[in-house]
């Protein structure tokens, strides 16, 4: 079966295979005629797929009558603020984020600028299933409107939510790997305003990805050789469309991706303490660092917009995802790397404190993570198995998404991927024998 | 009687109304059939001011991505500047986004081979298969050729006509021309190459904004403002184009139409003067054309209706000028398209040439006269209609390469359902004004009976 995902975080496959113009002409059919037509934002990442989907998807718009603002490149958060700015009636992010170079992927945002929820997404393909949209006639046409810089408004607004003036005064030297994705534009020039010496790495948006846009250890080679030659304060990886960020510390080690959000959360409680919210497959590590300073931690499904819409409904102070997602309601509250920066830069520039000091104060974990591959449709039918042999077993366990399985010393998290055909098995104890343990026990139980 | 389809898929392209039956979907496909077709190489792609244009480019764009192809977009231009750059580029292909001369609700897609010639019938009907067997050309996301935006192209094309026929010889006066370019692809050159010529220019409808400010179709009764503005400005001669600048009319220094037949007369005549060879015209085409082909001592040859058949024809004979009664000239010397831009610069050449007005040229060449009349017509009616027609002149000889073309000693008689409409057409010509009518009589009621039309 070929990779395709059509579901409540959007549309998302391999081009060339089941993601077709067809499908994204559809896709933009089903988003007009959701919103009546209306005025709708579109961006891509810089994949060599994007211009066929966004050319499908603005001509599957227009044919519903809506009136499309174009952005071109430009990351994710960037458009989302767009919407508000524009007052557009919604938006559509063309990424497959950090997916490798073959897929694409559309994401649907609201007039908010915030992903539909999972009623709204549920709603959007019912339409596109039932195939009946919106046709406009040649009179009420609309065209296509060319912005010409989609990335200023999201400076702006990264300026007012952070001290500019302190972090200039420091005159960082910070290395960056944009992944030649659509950060390119936004995070070196986003340095500059912050007074920073920028080593950016792959800040071409016409050339192929470097490198898997994933911001994990493995992909972060280039980034600790440029953050120790040009004796940089940090280097920060990119995903291809600016929601995930990974650190480097000034010494060049890589951080795990899971570390990024526990540094803002840490960060973020020292100023102001509020609720944060994240996915219930993310490290415990963010609980033991809201219980420092007696913040609460309020779980969600994995989504973005389970996270956005809690951030705002219990007023968040910080929310974020163990892949490297943070969102800084300030500036948005959905995942945006450049907040994420600015979070942890206004940080280095106020305390006499490294990176790497600023790590050990976290508390210590180890994660584990495992995938296995399924077929498709058979996704469901493997949880559901896992499930019953969890019960049989009398086993303590919570079913948000997937299945976790709570121990006394640790956990092991079993659910379905939203966007590949494969179940993710993520385990958590303090000690790294115990969490290969528990991953152990998942795999064995779903291979049966 | 059921409603007709608003879908026309033909060896001519796919036409369809927006807002009915032309969805970004059909397009797309039709894209990607074309570019697997092609075999994944560059393409052309252009359009008309239609409101709709943009979203069907879209559409093709990422129907040709998806397939392989590296897009070249011209943008809004010419069919006949489209067709100039398929070749100037080398490319495997061109897509022409344009309705022509039907109403604005419509838009059509329209296939050039890598000559830049429209899609012969043979070629048209294997992508047709394509089309249908839905499994197109894909490839990988990774290796998704890009959109190059190519600027220049009307530039290019109004040196290539000036590269061949020079600018106007200035013995005289400049000749004052007024050009209707109903708010036209040709909006954007028309006025430019006629300067560059050396012609006095006067234009009106000269804004590309989608808006219809006639009826599309360059036909005498849709001309009264281009006559009104000749008589107006005492111009020597007034052009008048069509949305996609393939076809052309003109109108004497009077303020009159001279029937559309007479453009490719005029520019035969013209192009003979300097270089005797084979012509091409399609059936349909005057008969005056054949009194300035044996002036000349030149054979001409009849096609079927279409740009196709005609090109497909020229290269075959070498002809050294063809093309249709509707005012399309193709003159290969410079353009293997139907091509007003041309076309206006043949004129013109003929009368700064001459140095006689418009109408004392025409004095010299047979004044015949054509009837036009077209039916909605379901596609099932047309076989009984032809064969009525057969059957009213069961006596004369027919030419049945194209519907009925009958043949009379005093003129013509030509009944065909159209490529790209649900309409028959109907078109006689005779000497005079009642001799036609006669013809056109002989057949026309018991078409709308047959057809069955509540009018």
């Amino acid at each position: 079966m070929k990779p395709l995902k059509i579901g409540i975080t959007g549309v998302r496959g391999v081009v060339g295979e089941a993601f077709t113009p067809e499908l994204a002409v559809g896709f933009a059919q089903a988003f007009g005629t959701y919103l009546d037509g209306g005025r709708i934002v579109v961006c891509r990442d810089t994949r060599p797929s994007g211009p066929m989907v966004h050319a499908a998807v603005c001509s599957g718009l227009l044919a519903a009558g809506c009136e499309v603002i174009d952005l071109a490149i430009c990351p994710t958060t960037s458009m989302q603020l767009a919407t508000k700015q524009f007052h557009a009636d919604g938006g559509i992010a063309i990424t497959a984020g950090h997916n490798p170079s073959k897929w694409n992927a559309l994401k649907f945002v609201r007039s908010d600028g915030l992903y539909l929820n999972a009623t709204q997404a549920e709603e959007l393909l019912d339409i596109f299933h039932q195939g009946e949209f919106l046709k406009t006639t040649w009179d009420k046409i609309k065209t296509t409107i060319s912005t010409a810089d989609s990335i200023g408004p999201h400076i702006e607004t990264l300026k007012s939510a952070f001290d500019v003036e302190t972090i200039r005064s420091r005159k960082l030297t910070v290395a960056v790997d944009c992944c030649n994705g659509s950060c390119a534009l936004l995070i070196p020039r986003w340095l500059e305003v912050l007074g920073c010496n920028v080593l950016a790495v792959n800040d071409d948006i016409t050339a192929p990805f470097p490198h898997l846009p994933e911001p994990m250890p493995r992909t972060m080679a280039q980034l600790r050789a440029v953050v120790k030659a040009g004796h940089a304060d940090i280097g920060f990886a990119h995903d291809a469309d600016g929601e995930r960020l990974g650190i480097v510390t000034e010494k060049g080690s890589p951080l795990s991706e899971e570390l990024t959000l526990p540094i803002a959360a840490l960060i973020r409680l020292e100023q102001r303490i509020g609720p944060i919210v994240t996915n219930i497959s993310t490290a415990t590590r963010v609980d033991r660092v809201a219980k420092r300073y007696g913040a609460s931690v309020i779980r969600v499904p994995v989504g973005q917009a389970f996270i956005s819409e809690a951030i705002v409904e219990h007023e968040a102070v910080l929310g974020g995802e163990g892949s490297g997602g943070v969102a800084v309601p300030e500036v948005h509250p959905t995942h945006d790397s450049a907040a994420a920066i600015g979070l942890i830069l206004e940080r280095l520039s106020r305390a006499e404190q490294s990176i790497s000091q600023l790590v050990e104060e976290l508390p210590r974990v180890t994660m584990l993570k495992y995938n296995v591959e399924v077929e498709p449709n058979r996704l469901y039918s493997v949880l559901q198995k896992f499930r019953v042999l969890v019960e049989s077993e009398n086993l303590e366990h919570e079913l948000i998404d997937g299945i976790k399985v709570l121990f006394d010393d640790g956990w092991v998290h079993v659910r379905a991927s939203n966007t590949e055909s494969i179940i993710r098995v993520i385990a958590e104890a303090e000690e790294p024998d115990r969490t290969q343990g528990l991953i152990d026990w998942a795999r064995d139980r779903l291979q049966r | 009687m059921r409603a007709i389809p608003t879908l026309k898929i033909s060896i001519s392209g796919v036409r369809g109304v927006i807002g009915d039956s032309l969805t970004p979907t059909l397009l797309t496909r039709f894209a990607q059939a074309f570019g697997t077709y092609v075999g994944s190489g560059s393409i052309v792609i252009g359009r008309d001011p239609r409101t709709s244009g943009e979203m069907v480019k879209q559409a093709v764009i990422a129907g040709l991505l998806s397939s392989g192809c590296r897009v070249l977009d011209v943008g809004m231009c010419p069919v006949p500047t489209i067709q100039l750059m398929v070749r100037s580029r080398n490319a495997q292909g061109g897509l022409a986004i344009t309705a022509s001369h039907n109403p604005p609700e419509w838009n059509a897609l329209k296939f050039i081979g890598g000559d830049g010639t429209f899609l012969g019938p043979g070629i048209a009907r294997e992508m047709l298969d394509i089309y249908h067997q839905g499994e197109y050309a894909k490839v990988s996301g990774e290796n998704m050729r890009q959109v190059e935006m190519v600027d220049g192209a009307i530039d290019q094309h109004i040196r290539a006509i000036l590269d061949v026929l020079g600018p106007l010889p200035q013995k005289q006066r400049r000749l004052r021309v007024v050009l209707d370019a109903c708010n036209g692809a040709g909006s954007i050159v028309g006025p430019k190459l006629l300067r560059a010529l050396g012609a006095d220019v006067i234009t009106i409808n000269d804004q590309p904004n989608g808006e219809f400010p006639r009826p599309a179709e360059p036909t005498p009764e849709n001309l009264s403002a281009l006559c009104a503005t000749v008589k107006e400005h005492r111009a020597d001669i007034g052009f008048a184009q069509d949305m996609d600048a393939d076809r052309l009319a003109i109108v004497s220094e009077f303020g009159e139409p001279i029937g559309e037949d007479y453009t490719l007369v005029l520019a035969t005549q013209y192009v003979l003067s300097k270089q005797p060879g084979p012509i091409v015209a399609n059936l349909s085409t005057t008969s005056a054309l054949d009194f300035v082909a044996q002036l000349s001592g030149s054979p001409l040859h009849r096609t079927r209706i279409g740009e196709a058949n005609v090109t497909e024809c020229m290269q075959r004979e070498h002809a050294v000028i063809g093309g249709e009664g509707n005012g399309g000239v193709i003159y290969p010397r410079i353009n293997f398209a139907r091509d007003s831009l041309v076309g206006m610069a043949l004129v013109l050449h003929m009368l700064a040439d001459r140095g006689q007005s418009l109408s004392e040229i025409l004095g010299e060449l047979p004044r015949l006269v054509m009837i036009k009349e077209k039916l909605a017509c379901p596609s099932n009616k047309i076989p009984e209609v032809l064969k009525m027609v057969r059957r009213v002149y069961a006596n004369s000889p027919f030419d049945l390469r194209d519907g009925v073309k009958v043949l009379l000693p005093n003129g013509w008689l030509h009944v065909r359902g159209s490529n790209t409409e649900p309409i028959i057409r109907l078109s006689a010509e005779a000497g005079t004004e009642p001799e036609v009518r006669a013809l056109r009589d002989s057949v026309f009621d018991l078409m709308r009976q047959l057809i069955g039309t509540n009018e």
